[in-house]
């Protein structure tokens, strides 16, 4: 369970982040909502203490995260693993080496720099890719891959981490419609068939109710809004979009699944494949 | 409890690997290849350049020796203390080490400027995207590699018997090399500009050197300056050693001292050249930094 | 209106010209110039104010260029007779000859020390210019102190030239080659050190902050999201190096330390004007050769990407 108590982060004098109180229970799959500049990345990257909060407290379990340093930072890194809008991988090196490097902190520091990876890691490493169809990119440059791939593999590496909790911060932004998908379904998948936490920033509201348990409305780093996606109403989000309301609602098209189709449709294929 | 990530069974593993190892096989071998080149090639030239590794460290003890000894006096009052401990009698030659220090500097810009000029005539003539007769091109680049690749201070040797003792050869010697080397780089930013100012300017009725001028020269003037002003910093170093041949400047005394063991000498005129050469390096760099904030600006 | 009428009647206009025929804009633009520079003055003002700035730049570069012929002593009569007499030395060059077989063949074995100098001399200063490169940058070490004098110590080396290495060097290991490569490692180990740490500091922060994110140390964000990004940049500036030190090896035989720069010097002192040119045209050839694999290196290893130096 992770447990943020009035966490507050200012940028000079402007507070991105504003006394965030936010209890997120393990297994959820939650996002947040907002305009952009709103603090939902903020909110993230201070989970993973990429950047440092300017008051408040964030626990993770009995774990005070705000207090953590050097080894046991890392340590918390790995059991949170991030997933970012632009990838953040190496381009210059292959697929298999950037999802290996979610294993860095399972790894004695001298074997890594050395790239001897071992032959565990290295099966771990080539399942997580199988697992979202891309193993036969394994020896590609992870810059010569599209978008939709690169995120792939960016969420590869995150579950290579064996982490407690994904925090992706707008993963589907760079990408267009189909990749999307792709990259949706696959952190839904992380969410259902490893039991991880995952919290995710979104700007379609639409995906964010169509994939999310659970939704939490931030507008000028608070949170105003905190509920399921049912309980979003055309109200609230005009609350939290103001003028760009009109903008953020899509009118679903019959041929989209449902919520709950989706659902469905998860539990089945999960039945059907054992893993 | 983490999370544990299934396992592909070991038959839809292997093939997995298998085509990740083969894939990278290759690239394996260029890099060892590679090293083992590299290791060859630096066997040979050790063998040639008579690289000496015992020598080198048997003697490593004269190189900090010496180090140490041009900052310490060899005679007068204070002998073997510190020459900061008297840094008055470590500057006595002050006043004539300035003037030849700004001798060095003039040196160096009226150097650059003659060469500036050159190259920037040159370039616009051997750009391959200015139209002109590709023969032409052609000579010019050859010159303009000749320039550059003959260093300055053959030059200014062959310069020095032509024209006798004294800065001139050198300013030549500096100018004819900068000429090369701006002239190349010049060529390049003009072959690298947008190419549709030039259209619009020709369309309009512009004559080759009206298009240059008003097509071209907008596009690439801050980059010119910023690659001269780095130019000049690398003329003022060039300058400081243009006396070990008789071409001007600091060089000539310094030289002197270090060939005649005037130790302290030979670390008072080095400071001084060190300093010179940084505050035109924090100079030059503030300069650029400014030309290419107005490109961004721009 | 007003737009159309100053194209077409400035007077700094590409387009102007007397000679031409004009259509009837030009009279009225001219008989409407006093409306016009009451109305828009800062444009009639503007361009002069910046006229005025270049020409004060153009004033000031001439002014010291004058000054510093005045003072360097610069005479036409001088310049006149070097010039009578260099253009009498080109012709003693002709045909470039070595004299002797055997003169020729020693020639060509100092173009190779010359060579070799130049290739242990870069190799050497890179491989300790290394470390060095991560100590000056910003975004590995941001302890403004270490970063503060990493840089200028190694400003003080880059500050003194090769040929000033090479006088030095030749007191500790005698005179000959090896103190070319150690003079060159020497001077090179400060600009690479630079060029390094600048290479560093530009990298993209993007892979560093997934590594972060995987609870990557500070060396595994070297090791992985750093190093893969600067590796290509660091050779390709290395290849350049070596490509301009294969020039100044050339002339550090000048001070007696080892290469074709000996002879070369030899020839001119004497004045064996058909020696020096040969001299200079297997230079030429050499470096050409030089650049020439080189640029084909760094293409495979770089693309067509420009190097930033």
């Amino acid at each position: 369970m992770l447990a943020i108590e009035a966490l507050t982060r200012r940028f000079g004098d402007f507070t991105a982040v504003d006394r965030v109180d936010l209890t997120i229970p393990t297994g959820q799959m939650v996002a947040v909502i907002g305009r952009s500049g709103a603090g939902k990345s903020t909110l993230l990257r201070m989970i993973d203490r990429l950047i440092e909060p300017s008051e408040g407290r964030i626990r993770f379990e009995d774990r005070d995260i705000t207090a953590l340093k050097g080894a046991s930072l890392r340590h918390w890194r790995r059991d949170c693993a991030m997933v970012f809008q632009q990838f953040a991988l190496v381009d210059r090196l292959d697929v298999l080496t950037n999802v290996l490097m979610g294993r860095l902190d399972h790894t004695p520091v001298w074997r890594s720099l050395l790239k001897l990876w071992t032959g565990d890691d290295k099966a771990i490493a080539l399942s997580a890719l199988e697992l979202f169809d891309i193993g036969s990119l394994a020896a590609n440059r992870a810059g010569a891959l599209s978008g939709g791939q690169q995120q792939r593999v960016a969420i590869a590496r995150a579950l290579v981490q064996e982490p407690r909790m994904i925090l992706a911060d707008e993963p589907i932004a760079s990408l267009d419609p189909r990749n999307t998908q792709l990259v949706m379904d696959a952190l839904l998948r992380v969410n259902r068939d490893f039991g991880i936490t995952v919290l995710t920033n979104l700007h379609s509201i639409e995906l964010a109710k169509r994939y999310c348990d659970r939704l939490i409305g931030m507008k000028a780093g608070r949170i105003v809004f905190d509920g399921t996606p049912a309980e979003l109403t055309d109200a609230a989000v005009t609350e939290l979009y103001g003028l760009e309301a009109a903008d953020v609602i899509e009118i679903p098209s019959a041929a989209d699944p449902t919520p709950d189709e989706i659902r469905a449709a998860w539990d089945a294929a999960r039945a059907r494949e054992p893993v | 409890m983490p999370t544990a990530l299934p396992r592909l069974s070991d038959d839809r593993l292997r093939p997995l690997a298998a085509a990740y190892a083969t894939s990278l096989a290759a690239a394996r071998t260029r890099i060892w290849i590679g090293a083992g080149g590299i290791v060859a090639l630096v066997l040979v030239s050790g063998w040639f350049a008579e690289v000496d590794l015992v020598r080198m460290f048997g003697r490593i003890g004269t190189f900090t020796d010496y180090i140490g000894r041009i900052f310490v006096f060899d005679n007068g009052d204070n002998v073997g203390r510190f020459v900061l401990v008297a840094p008055g009698e470590w500057m006595w030659g002050l006043a004539h080490w300035s003037k030849l220090i700004l001798e060095t500097l003039l040196i160096a810009y009226s150097g650059t400027i003659l060469g500036a000029i050159g190259g920037f005539v040159l370039s616009f003539m051997s750009a391959r995207n200015l139209g002109r007769a590709p023969l032409m091109r052609g000579g010019v680049k050859r010159l303009l590699e000749i320039c550059r690749t003959v260093p300055e201070l053959v030059f200014a040797l062959v310069f020095v018997i032509a024209f006798g003792l004294g800065a001139l050869p050198g300013v030549l010697a500096i100018a004819i090399h900068t000429t090369g080397a701006l002239g190349k780089l010049f060529a390049e930013v003009v072959e690298n500009i947008d190419m549709k100012p030039v259209e619009g300017t020709t369309a309009a009725g512009g004559s080759w050197w009206q298009t240059v001028r008003f097509a071209v020269v907008p596009q690439v003037l801050s980059n010119f300056a910023s690659y001269t002003l780095l130019r000049f910093e690398i003329n003022v170093r060039g300058a400081s050693v243009m006396g070990f041949v008789g071409a001007g400047g600091i060089g000539q005394d310094l030289i002197e001292a270090i060939r005649k063991f005037y130790y302290a000498d030979v670390s008072a005129i080095l400071v001084l050249i060190i300093l010179t050469v940084m505050v035109i390096d924090l100079g030059t760099e503030r300069l650029r930094h400014r030309f290419i904030a107005r490109e961004a600006h721009a | 209106m007003s737009v159309v009428v100053q194209t077409a009647g400035h007077p700094d206009g590409p387009i102007s010209n007397t000679r031409r025929v004009r259509s009837a804009l030009g009279p009225a633009a001219r008989a409407a110039r006093p409306d016009l520079e009451r109305q828009y003055p800062e444009i009639f003002a503007g361009s002069r104010r910046d006229r005025l700035t270049t020409i004060g730049v153009v004033v000031g570069l001439v002014g010291l260029f004058a000054f510093a012929l005045w003072r360097l002593d610069f005479s036409f009569a001088r310049i006149g007779s070097g010039l009578v007499q260099l253009a009498h030395f080109t012709t003693l060059m002709l045909p470039p000859s070595s004299g002797t077989v055997a003169r020729f063949w020693l020639f060509l074995n100092s173009l190779g020390e010359t060579l070799a100098i130049a290739f242990l001399g870069t190799l050497a200063a890179a491989t300790f210019a290394f470390p060095f490169g991560f100590l000056a940058a910003k975004n590995v070490v941001p302890q403004p102190l270490v970063h503060f004098f990493t840089r200028r110590g190694l400003d003080t080396i880059r500050g003194v030239d090769t040929l000033i290495w090479a006088l030095i060097w030749i007191n500790v290991v005698g005179l000959g080659p090896f103190a070319g490569i150690l003079a060159i490692m020497c001077s090179d180990f400060g600009a690479f050190g630079k060029l390094f740490s600048e290479a560093i500091e530009s990298v993209d922060g993007k892979p560093i902050e997934g590594v972060v994110s995987t609870g990557g140390s500070r060396l595994a964000q070297i090791r992985f999201a750093i190093l893969p990004q600067i590796l290509p940049v660091i050779a390709g500036q290395v290849l350049y190096y070596f490509e301009s030190n294969t020039r100044s090896a050339t002339i550090i035989g000048i001070v007696g330390a080892g290469g074709i720069g000996l002879w070369l010097t030899e020839a001119i002192r004497t004045l064996e004007w058909q020696q020096v040119s040969l001299l200079v045209l297997m230079i030429l050839v050499a470096v050409a050769a030089i650049d020439q694999i080189s640029a084909r290196i760094r293409f495979a290893i770089i693309g067509d990407r420009r190097l930033d130096l």
